[in-house]
């Protein structure tokens, strides 16, 4: 079973965006700084006339910790399982994680990019991933 | 600040009390009154935090009370403990009300966990919901599994352990030092729940991991009972017949993204504002090397070392040394948690940690240092000092 936000919130633009696919960043038009959680209003330059902007999808680890011990019967097949900090080149922080069944070797500070993973039809997920070297 | 400490009165800590909240309250304060020798009816105002489930409404009608000229709520839980007697201190000194009750009840290991999930997540048909919008386990950290405030704690830890370039090996030594420590601390303390339970630095280092880098014992026990704290001016205490305690300087402070749980904040390594420890020992006229011994709300054993830094008794990265060396310890340079901490003591919500502070500055602690200085802080949102009268 998978833990998901209220309709309420599903309904909103940050979780529609990722139910299509990608992660939208909450933005001001006068002043193009990014936000999140989403606000009504910039606390930058105190303008409402926000909106929605893509984001880069970069961003760098803050922090994470893996997760052994279930603090809820719907997680207890899920452990171990990793939780992040994402610093994002916006300039905004998101919390994140690293998608089930992927071997990682995680350091603070290491680059990271998004890869948004569907649930269902209206529900996805912006996890962060180690940057691919080619 | 121009007020006094002059009551503290709870329950025993249990994991089952067996009781209600509201009666556990109403222990809590009458014991708080005897031990100021006052009664029910010199109340006259009351502090209680947000999360509290117990109401003025009914802590009044329980007590009978004649009147009530002042009723001040704090919000969160633990992290505004000071800010909750910087409230009532603000209230005395206003002339808003003459003695005030600050009380916290809480079945938190038979009640409501704050270490499960359920206290935030509801099943709706084939899915497991959250309608939270803020932390903790709000609905942009749930759906990952952060669900509760010791996951967070894990995160400020993975944070500091990164920026210092701790190995693992010097970070479980590190935050094994308060753990252990302050074990022994409660094992000569007859009120607190681990009083009997012994531990050693390899039971530390062998212990289940929770969230890493985090162990069972780097966390907060999950309580039952209940406290109450009984101030009024420093004039009136003065007057009085009782081991009065003074509060110096009390304070608290939000900074962007501070709360409730730092998911946002700039630094995750650091929990207070630049200037907080400046403005709270500028207010008391002192500096961190006047304090005699710190009372530091552990509900992880990382706050400890966090605390340290911020408030400038050590300096930056510093911690590891300090706390290995047993700089915490009895005879170290700032003896910490003497009562056992919310590690091995109890934990309602920071009120037992203020009162171990008032117990060293009264001479009654179980590990009684030469004190004339407490300071005290709650994480990154409110800090206090407090003096002997």
């Amino acid at each position: 079973m998978n833990i998901r936000p209220g309709k309420e919130f599903l309904s909103q633009p940050y979780w529609r965006h990722l139910a299509e696919g990608t992660l939208h960043l909450n933005s001001c038009n006068d002043c193009g700084s990014s936000h999140h959680p989403p606000s009504p209003l910039c606390p930058k330059c105190h303008s409402f006339n926000t909106g929605w902007k893509p984001a880069s999808g970069k961003g760098t680890l803050n922090s994470f910790s893996v997760i052994r011990h279930a603090v809820h019967p719907s997680l207890a097949d899920k452990v171990p399982y990793i939780i992040t900090l994402v610093d994002l080149e916006e300039g905004v922080r998101l919390v994140s994680g690293i998608p089930a069944g992927m071997d990682v070797d995680l350091e603070v500070g290491m680059p990271l990019e998004c890869k948004v993973v569907k649930i269902d039809d209206e529900f996805a997920l912006p996890y962060f991933v180690p940057v691919e070297n080619d | 600040m121009k007020t006094s400490i002059i009551g503290i009165g709870q329950t025993e800590f249990s994991t089952h009390s067996g009781r209600s909240e509201l009666q556990l309250a109403l222990e809590a304060i009458l014991s708080a009154l005897k031990d100021a020798g006052l009664e029910v009816n010199d109340i006259d105002g009351l502090v209680r935090y947000t999360w509290d489930n117990t109401t003025e409404a009914a802590i009044v009608n329980a007590l009978g009370l004649p009147r009530l000229k002042y009723y001040g709520e704090t919000e969160f839980g633990g992290v505004n403990c000071c800010g909750a007697i910087a409230q009532a201190s603000a209230a005395i000194e206003a002339g808003l009300a003459s003695c005030v009750v600050f009380y916290r009840a809480l079945n938190a290991r038979s009640g409501v966990r704050f270490g499960r999930g359920e206290r935030i997540l509801v099943e709706e048909g084939e899915h497991v919901v959250c309608h939270q919008p803020e932390p903790p386990g709000d609905i942009y950290s749930a759906p990952f599994g952060l669900l509760v405030p010791g996951q967070h704690h894990a995160l400020y830890a993975q944070s500091y352990k990164g920026h210092y370039g701790l190995s693992d090996d010097a970070f479980a030594h590190m935050l094994g030092s308060v753990a252990v420590t302050q074990r022994g601390y409660a094992n000569n303390n007859p009120r607190a729940l681990l009083r009997d339970k012994k531990m050693t630095m390899d039971d530390y280092r062998n212990a289940r991991v929770i969230s890493e880098p985090l162990r069972i014992f780097d966390y907060c026990l999950e309580t039952d009972g209940a406290m109450a704290i009984v101030l009024v001016s420093r004039e009136r205490a003065r007057q009085m017949n009782v081991k009065a305690v003074d509060i110096l300087a009390a304070e608290q402070y939000i900074h962007p993204g501070s709360v409730p749980m730092f998911l946002y904040a700039k630094k995750t390594y650091s929990l207070v504002p630049e200037e907080a420890g400046d403005i709270l020992f500028g207010k008391a006229q002192m500096s961190p090397s006047d304090i005699d011994v710190a009372m530091i709300y552990d509900a992880t054993s990382m706050m400890v070392p966090l605390a340290l830094e911020d408030f400038g008794f050590i300096g930056r990265g510093e911690a590891h040394d300090f706390l290995t060396s047993g700089g915490n310890a009895i005879d170290g340079n700032l003896p910490i948690n003497t009562h056992g901490g919310l590690l091995s003591e109890g934990y309602f919500h920071g009120l037992n940690t203020i009162a171990e502070g008032v117990r060293q500055l009264r001479g009654e602690s179980p590990n009684q240092v030469d004190a004339e200085t407490v300071f005290m802080t709650l994480r990154g949102a409110s800090s206090m000092i407090m003096g002997r009268a």
